[in-house]
């Protein structure tokens, strides 16, 4: 299999878990605190700035509306520890490209929103936030 | 509960797929937690079992009595039920990137680093921080130790189990994001038994008369993970988070 095939499997496999209706598991702090299910969000922008940090990873697009008026969102994706392990690469997402991201919207209001999926430019869809090592409860065998 | 082990399942199976040895690491990111075929348990040169490497897995975050033993019950105090109730996420001290203290685990990847006169735990996250376990040594006294987040630990073997006895806890770390609390009186019992070369079982027991009615058990399975390293994860560096956390909803 050749490796962006490979990675394809792999983040098709993985964003089972981001189907709608399917929120994140959440590490680092509660989600329902921060953001609402019931208010997603689908936006298309150019790439601004990206932020490889934790302890989450960050995009900020500039999102144009009808009228020309440009938006700044900023998108809360997993740690690039979980993304990278997950087969993102520094290249996957790049400042200048455009892109759709699907999420959900920030409770405060803001232009925040923490992203469930990432559609490229080249239509491959890939996760936003992939958090496998969390057990979950899983019992010892 | 169970989608969230579906979802672990998935996305284990996911990086599964994603991690081949044979290919080049930038083409395909730096998924490497194949799974690991259980063989025997590795052993030390004193014959100890050896405990070394690269884990995954641990007690929920979210909800430590998920993670609870058969049987056994996480019955709060009063005072501990009113304390937990008052409490809102974003003063998790968890999501202020301050140590998640003990047993409490964040799902990202740990290290046991094991030597005859120390066992170290390397955490990635959630903080970049470790615990410190001396081996056959009594509990610092009391008065020359001052309340921690890790408390004072001190091994020995059981057998084939390693056992961490640990007193002298500060009160401020959370059990989980719902915010089961604990007092300065916390001790706690590990049992670490690897229970083949691919997993290792992990017991708690809980001991807090200051929060708790009686002392409870938690477990759970962590998998080795050997082609995996640990990463940066610093906290602290975009903690944007807590300022837009606006609702107690846990």
């Amino acid at each position: 299999m050749r490796v962006v095939n490979r990675v394809k499997v792999a983040f098709a496999a993985a964003g089972f878990c981001l189907l709608p209706g399917a929120l994140p598991v959440r590490a680092h702090h509660s989600f329902a605190a921060e953001y609402d299910s019931k208010k997603p969000v689908t936006v298309t922008g150019i790439v601004r700035k990206v932020e490889w940090t934790n302890p989450h990873s960050r995009m900020y697009l500039d999102v144009k509306d009808a009228k020309g008026v440009v938006t700044v969102w900023n998108f809360e994706f997993g740690s690039p520890n979980h993304l990278f392990r997950a087969g993102w690469t520094r290249n996957t997402v790049k400042e200048g490209d455009q892109i759709t991201v699907e999420g959900w919207a920030a409770k405060d209001g803001s232009h925040l929103a923490q992203t469930r999926q990432v559609i490229l430019a080249d239509g491959r869809k890939v996760p936003g936030f992939a958090s496998g090592t969390d057990s979950g409860g899983a019992p010892a065998q | 509960m169970r989608t969230r082990f579906v979802c672990s399942l998935a996305v284990g199976l996911a990086l599964a797929v994603a991690a081949a040895p044979q290919e080049p690491a930038a083409s395909g990111g730096r998924a490497a937690r194949a799974a690991v075929p259980a063989g025997p348990v590795p052993r030390m040169s004193d014959g100890k079992p050896d405990l070394n490497g690269l884990l995954n897995g641990g007690l929920s975050s979210q909800d430590i009595g998920v993670n609870l033993a058969p049987g056994e019950q996480i019955l709060l105090t009063p005072a501990a039920q009113k304390l937990m109730q008052s409490r809102r996420p974003k003063d998790d001290p968890e999501a202020n990137c301050l140590p998640a203290g003990v047993p409490r685990m964040a799902p990202y990847p740990w290290r046991i680093v094991q030597q005859a006169t120390h066992v170290f735990i390397l955490f990635e996250a959630n903080i970049h921080s470790y615990r410190q376990i001396l081996m056959d040594r009594s509990h610092i006294p009391e008065a020359n130790r001052w309340p921690s987040w890790y408390g004072d630990s001190v091994g020995s073997w059981d057998g084939d189990t390693l056992v961490v006895d640990t007193v002298g806890f500060n009160d401020r770390f959370w059990f989980d994001a719902k915010g089961h609390p604990h007092t300065d009186q916390l001790h706690t019992i590990e049992r670490y038994t690897r229970k083949d070369s691919a997993a290792l079982v992990v017991e708690t027991t809980v001991i807090d008369p200051g929060s708790y009615a009686k002392p409870f058990k938690v477990v759970y399975t962590a998998r080795y993970a050997p082609k995996d390293e640990l990463m940066e994860y610093i906290c602290a560096e975009n903690n944007q988070d807590v300022t837009h956390i606006t609702t107690p909803t846990r």
